[in-house]
């Protein structure tokens, strides 16, 4: 182009900017400043003081919620992982492009469903004399108790993000050069060495983004743990949505907003590093 | 050699992307009605000479001039410099008539016009009856033609063309320079062609502008380019070139202990090239200016057979016969041959 | 041998089954007379679609849903094509850092936008309005209008913009004749995407939202009093309508890539 000041390329640059500013980084920003604040008489007030972040540092309810939702994430993230990876694979290497196609198509189709139907539908579904405890019967097994349970939590979380981490494995495994896979079974690899030899080290990138996305999202999650896990103990969400929705004491949520924001940066961080590090 | 009447002026054009010069100090000059092909290996700026002249590109320093006027200033919609691109760049969601009357459109000219106009071109180009077709229901040839009849339909005064035929198949490649040929006699506009293939340059232009490395390293009609190259680079660019280095004392040249007359030279060392097909091969020692040549292979080159040998000092050696001379020659690899040429085949770098 | 196609086949649609058991059941519940349901089912009814939709609130939360959806996925889609183009045609110093902007929105949980949204809009007073939920829902959907948008800009020849300059064309005019009819089709599935996770979002509509109920919002609170199969009902028509828009939005983007 000749070079003319121009508004142009402004016009499309600065809403996002504008808009992401005013109402992303602000809202973050405020909760980060929101931390130092104080509560008098159920109202805050602007301050610095370290009061929020001591009160929930020192007290052992708050790192029990932050272990158990830790491992609990990292349980989830793991389980989806190892259960994604056959269908993955199935899709990957043993269907046609339009099977693969509509399968992806239809793990994309729960993102836009109610996930709170679809956690009330699991509620119905696990509850003690509910259909599959009846079904469970008829061969003569339990009732078992799932609902507010590890067991019911683990049920939601699976329900959020196993569809993700399919579709995700399924991309990376099928963007793997088959000529690499015929190549190793050339050689003389056995299925099993051409797996974990050859498949999985080409795949790494894409299961590592899977396992992370996981991660952050059960990290995060507050409905599973609340309707299905029974709330107890209770995870960090919980304690946020409880101590915001409750309690009033805004400044106490952001200190654990905040130490979930960190956790998770880490995560990611540490996910991006093993993703992209030199084999050696 | 300069155009009699100018249309397009190039004075001093640099362009610059951060430290890399991809044009330095262009001078060149385009008559009113020649057709100019810009030739060079890729990377030699000529893509962004033409993109500077149609606006896509400010030039870092120098001045472009279309008709007199400055054009530094002017933005790329308010010229008339219609490009052909490589891709044709067809707008996938219009079909071929709307895709030709897009440029009327633009200038504001009335429906009824636009679509008289518009199929004007279309029956020009024998696209009569594809009005209506979406652009990927066309093959090659059809969709060049109504890049074509989309670039030309404002009726501008120069066509701009980057490498239009670089996709096509070989056969259609050889149509389509005849239609371009015919076209820009017919219209009598200057055509400013770039491309990185020789024989559609030598095929179609007036004068051939050859650039190497953000420099213009020769300028002339496509026949003075090929029988007199000016220097090394457009020598080994043009190709089937054999560059000759000697010593010239008194008006012959001497080249691995043979001496072969060169008048008019200069004492001192000195580069010469003769063409391929200048070259006459001996099966024996006829005496004296002749290089000994070892047969390595030959190619097939449409028209005729290149042969190629290894000379004394190991450098290599082309030389082009016919089908029924190479039957007679039967050459075998590692055989040994004589090459000569006439003095006047030969000619001088100067650099 | 490797094991056989037919296991791959049985472990998928196991995978399949589980995802869509939940999805399918709170369907079929919604016509099941029982209030506590389980095998065998209870006799077909309209019972909770005539309960749940006889209730004035309800449709107060339709409405509220399809005001906040159809404003969000307007503001969203506009503002990430704007993005989306932007990372097309330009670079410029701190790209990356705008970049990330667009797209780390759906990376920090729910709750915390919810945290965060509350405490900044109550101080702009725009806490327990429409608008705040319109607000929230454009930052969240941003991202995904940019992904496809960018996606679509992906498959356009660079040159097509610059050819509409070359014979003529203004930038702006550019805009209008070339590159929003070649984004057509993901401008409609974004908007109809972005809509959809509008429709759907309810942990920072709930922090948010105050009295001005969506229907999520609605649900999530119905939830906390008692098993209702009402829920199923209301459930069931969120899920058509989402449906209807994610399949006219997949439609459109696979019949266009198709090609």
């Amino acid at each position: 182009m000749a070079k003319r000041p121009s508004v142009y390329p402004y016009v499309w640059r600065l809403p996002l900017l504008i808009w992401q500013g005013l109402f992303f980084i602000g809202p973050l920003c405020l909760m980060v400043a929101m931390s130092f604040w104080l509560v008098r008489n159920y109202r805050m007030e602007p301050d610095f003081v370290f009061k929020n972040w001591d009160r929930m540092l020192s007290r052992g309810f708050f790192w029990d919620a932050y272990w158990v939702t830790f491992l609990r994430a990292t349980l989830a993230a793991t389980l989806a992982s190892l259960l994604a990876f056959p269908a993955s694979f199935a899709l990957a290497f043993r269907t046609s492009e339009t099977v693969r196609r509509w399968a992806i198509f239809f793990l994309i189709v729960p993102f836009f469903t109610s996930y709170l139907v679809r956690i009330y539908a699991w509620q119905v579904l696990l509850a003690g004399n509910g259909p599959l405890n009846a079904i469970l019967g008829l061969v003569g097994l339990g009732p078992f108790t799932m609902l507010s349970t590890g067991f019911g939590a683990m049920v939601g979380y699976m329900t959020l993000v196993l569809p993700l981490v399919v579709i995700l494995q399924t991309f990376s495994l099928a963007a793997i050069d088959r000529n690499l896979i015929e190549a190793a079974r050339n050689l003389g690899a056995n299925p099993r060495a051409t797996l974990f030899q050859v498949i999985i080290p080409a795949a790494k990138v894409g299961l590592i983004i899977g396992f992370i996305f996981a991660f952050i999202l059960t990290f995060g999650e507050f409905v599973s743990p609340f309707y299905l896990g029974g709330s107890n103990p209770p995870t960090l969400s919980i304690l946020i949505v409880d101590t915001t929705k409750s309690g009033q004491q805004w400044p106490r949520a952001a200190v654990v907003a905040v130490i979930m924001i960190v956790t998770l940066f880490l995560a990611a961080f540490a996910a991006v590093a093993a993703a992209y590090r030199r084999r050696s | 050699m300069t155009a009699s009447d100018p249309l397009v002026e190039f004075r001093s054009v640099k362009k610059s992307y951060g430290t890399f010069e991809a044009v330095k100090g262009l001078d060149l000059t385009i008559g009113r009605g020649e057709f100019v092909a810009i030739m060079g290996p890729s990377g030699c700026g000529k893509t962004t000479t033409l993109r500077m002249l149609a606006g896509l590109e400010a030039p870092t320093a120098g001045t472009i001039r279309i008709d007199g006027r400055e054009m530094n200033d002017v933005a790329v919609h308010e010229r008339d410099t219609p490009l052909v691109w490589q891709s044709l760049a067809l707008f996938p969601f219009l079909n071929v008539k709307e895709n030709v009357e897009f440029g009327l459109k633009m200038r504001g000219i009335g429906a009824q016009e636009r679509s008289d106009r518009a199929m004007l071109w279309l029956d020009r180009m024998g696209l009569k009856g594809f009005e209506t077709r979406p652009i990927d229901a066309l093959s090659g040839g059809q969709r060049q033609r109504v890049a074509l009849a989309r670039s030309l339909v404002t009726e501008p005064e120069m066509l701009l063309l980057d490498e239009p035929l670089s996709a096509l198949d070989a056969h259609l490649v050889i149509r389509m320079q005849g239609v371009l040929t015919k076209l820009q006699k017919e219209l009598g506009i200057t055509f400013v062609y770039v491309t990185h293939s020789q024989s559609e340059a030598f095929a179609m232009a007036d004068r051939v502008v050859i650039m190497g490395q953000g420099e213009i390293a020769q300028i002339g009609k496509p026949q003075e380019i090929f029988r007199a190259p000016q220097n090394r680079f457009v020598a080994e660019f043009v190709g089937r070139n054999n560059i000759l280095s000697g010593e010239v004392a008194g008006g012959a040249i001497t080249i691995d202990g043979v001496t072969c007359p060169l008048p008019g030279a200069p004492d001192g060392a000195a580069e010469i090239v003769v063409a391929a097909d200048r070259m006459t091969i001996h099966a024996d020692d006829p005496g004296k200016g002749a290089l000994p040549a070892d047969f390595v292979s030959e190619e097939f080159a449409g028209t005729g057979i290149i042969c190629y040998f290894e000379g004394p000092s190991g450098e290599e050696l082309k030389a082009q016969v016919s089908e029924a001379q190479l039957a007679e020659l039967a050459p075998e690899p590692g055989r040994r041959f004589w090459l000569s040429w006439a003095p006047e085949a030969a000619h001088s770098l100067t650099a | 041998m490797r094991p056989g196609p037919l296991l791959s086949w049985i472990y998928l649609a196991a995978l399949f089954a589980f995802v869509f058991a939940p999805i399918v059941t709170s369907m079929v519940f919604s016509f099941n007379s029982d209030r506590f349901p389980t095998v065998p089912l209870g006799e077909f009814t309209l019972h909770w679609y005539e309960t749940a939709f006889a209730r004035a609130e309800v449709w107060t939360a339709f409405r509220n849903s399809l005001i906040v959806a159809v404003t969000a996925a307007a503001l969203s889609t506009a503002l990430g094509f704007a993005t989306a183009y932007t990372d097309f045609r330009y670079g410029f110093r701190f790209k990356n850092a705008y970049l990330a902007l667009a797209l780390l929105p759906p990376t920090i949980p729910l709750v915390i936008m919810g945290l965060a949204m509350l405490a900044w809009l109550s101080r702009l007073g725009l806490s327990g309005t429409l608008p705040g939920i319109v607000i929230a829902h454009t930052v969240m959907g941003a991202p995904f209008a940019m992904a496809i948008c960018r996606l679509r800009l992906q498959q356009m020849d660079p040159s097509l913009e610059a050819a509409a300059w070359n014979l003529g064309a203004s930038p702006w005019r550019a805009m209008g004749a070339v590159v929003i009819p070649f984004c057509a089709p993901a401008l409609i599935s974004a908007y109809c995407l972005t809509a959809a996770v509008s429709f759907d979002e309810f942990i920072v509509a709930w922090f948010v939202s105050g009295l001005n109920k969506t229907v999520p919002v609605m649900i999530l609170e119905i939830l906390q009093g008692n098993v209702d199969p009402q829920i199923n009902a209301i459930g069931t028509v969120v899920f058509l309508t989402s449906m209807t828009l994610v399949i006219v939005a997949q439609l459109l983007l696979l019949r266009k890539t198709a090609k």
